[in-house]
């Protein structure tokens, strides 16, 4: 396995462990929604600007999950599309391998047809990656743009916590953790990228 | 590689082996083709190391398109283990293999080409006009393996049976048996696991009318060699691994 393969082999398994560090913390901002919801409930005219805020935080979360959902199936058809790849172009080496061999046998010229058919599949594996991974990567995009949204509404949900009296802390520390996960659903989904971004369709 | 002809009459049979570009540290074997007017049949098609090797060797006897058949007498990956690459460039060909190693031998890749499963009892395949008997030899080594008659030719490729260890460059042909069984004995007593299966099988292929009795690796059996070699495998006790 030379070593172009053996990075992208890295890359694609690389999204399946960053997104599944990623599910665990929108499950934990879901969790933060619910609990500041209780919390605001219980502070009632207090924290009237913040129970809006609740529901956006919790759908945010929930949108995170089912698009993480779709693209850890996606990720596996990526690697699946990699194991073909290899496989293929494997293949193709060796047949290159057997014209070389093959010199000056009786019947050399019939391996043409097969190094001819194993070059144009090779190639269209390598077309179809790059169309799949441009793909993903607008996926990631989108989470990355969940992750920056749910940072705004922290923000706000601090200035909504300073107005609700006793509750203060406790809605403080609700947009505290969900600052902190989107920060680390940034994170992650940014290291995604950058290690795919070198395979996209230029 | 090698080339020896084997067999010349309306059809052929060729032996390849003693591949010199093989790397040091996988075992030699030996593949056999028989060819027909239109047809070519690849008998234990080797390791994926061997693939590119073997296929210009072949092209030396047949055109691509008319490898039509692949024969593997047990699910070992010195025996089968190129057939994803076959199964890419062969586009019209069948597998003739053990029927209860097929869910094992699809793991080399196997989507293009057919599997056809030898049931345990054997069968008799044809190749044109050729046919050629699959003679059971379960547990000589493989829990399920087969071989190869062909009554015409009088050539049965015996798989594991006769195999032995020889040193690169080694003669094609068994030249002083009692030199060749030394070779031979740690690999049969160690790797068959059955005096009861060893028993079954020479009685049966004492019935046989044979000139060369060609295994998978080492050298072939000819003439009274063939006998001597039945006689010496009789006499062996086998299953020494425990
Ligand atoms: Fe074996």
């Amino acid at each position: 396995m030379n070593s172009q393969t053996k990075s992208q082999f890295i890359a694609v398994a690389s999204i399946t462990s960053e997104l599944s560090a990623v599910m665990v913390v929108a499950k934990e901002i879901s969790l933060a929604a619910a609990n500041a919801k209780a919390i605001a409930f219980r502070a009632g005219d207090k924290a009237k600007g913040f129970q809006p805020i609740t529901d956006f935080i919790n759908e945010l979360a929930k949108e995170t999950i089912e698009l993480v959902t779709n693209i850890n199936v996606y990720a596996l058809l990526l690697y699946r599309l990699t194991v073909n790849e290899y496989r293929r172009t494997a293949a193709y080496n060796r047949f290159e391998l057997v014209g070389k061999l093959a010199v000056g046998a009786q019947y050399a010229d019939s391996m043409q047809e097969p190094i001819t058919h194993a070059r144009t599949i090779m190639q269209d594996c390598q077309r179809q990656f790059k169309r799949d991974v441009t793909q993903l990567l607008g996926q990631l995009e989108a989470v990355m743009h969940h992750a920056r949204a749910a940072r705004v509404i922290a923000a706000n949900s601090r200035i909504e916590a300073s107005q609700a009296g006793e509750y203060l802390q406790s809605l403080q520390a609700v947009a505290e953790s969900v600052d902190k996960a989107a920060h680390t659903i940034h994170d992650n989904v940014q290291r995604c990228r950058i290690a795919l971004s070198i395979y996209r369709n230029s | 590689m090698k080339m020896t002809k084997i067999y010349e009459g309306a059809h052929q049979w060729v032996m390849f082996g003693r591949d010199e570009n093989k790397p040091d540290n996988i075992i030699d074997s030996n593949q056999y083709i028989v060819r027909t007017a239109n047809k070519c049949l690849l008998l234990e098609p080797g390791g994926t190391e061997l693939f590119a090797p073997m296929m210009a060797a072949v092209l030396h006897h047949a055109p691509v398109e008319q490898i039509t058949d692949l024969f593997a007498s047990h699910q070992d990956p010195d025996v089968i283990s190129s057939l994803g690459l076959w199964d890419q460039a062969l586009s019209n060909a069948k597998l003739h293999a053990p029927a209860l190693w097929e869910g094992y031998i699809r793991h080399f890749g196997c989507e293009s080409i057919e599997y056809v499963p030898i049931p345990d009892n054997g069968e008799t395949i044809k190749i044109e006009s050729v046919e050629l008997q699959i003679i059971p030899a379960h547990y000589l080594h493989s829990p399920c393996g087969f071989h190869v008659y062909d009554p015409v030719a009088k050539i049965l490729m015996s798989g594991s049976v006769g195999s032995a260890f020889e040193a690169a460059g080694a003669p094609v042909f068994v030249d002083r048996f009692d030199v060749h069984v030394e070779k031979m004995r740690y690999y049969h007593q160690r790797m068959m696991p059955s005096n009861q299966a060893k028993r079954a099988w020479i009685d049966k292929v004492r019935n046989l009318d044979i000139d060369i009795l060609a295994p998978q690796h080492g050298r072939m059996f000819k003439g009274d060699d063939v006998k001597r070699f039945l006689d010496w495998f009789d006499s062996l006790q086998v299953g020494t691994g425990v």
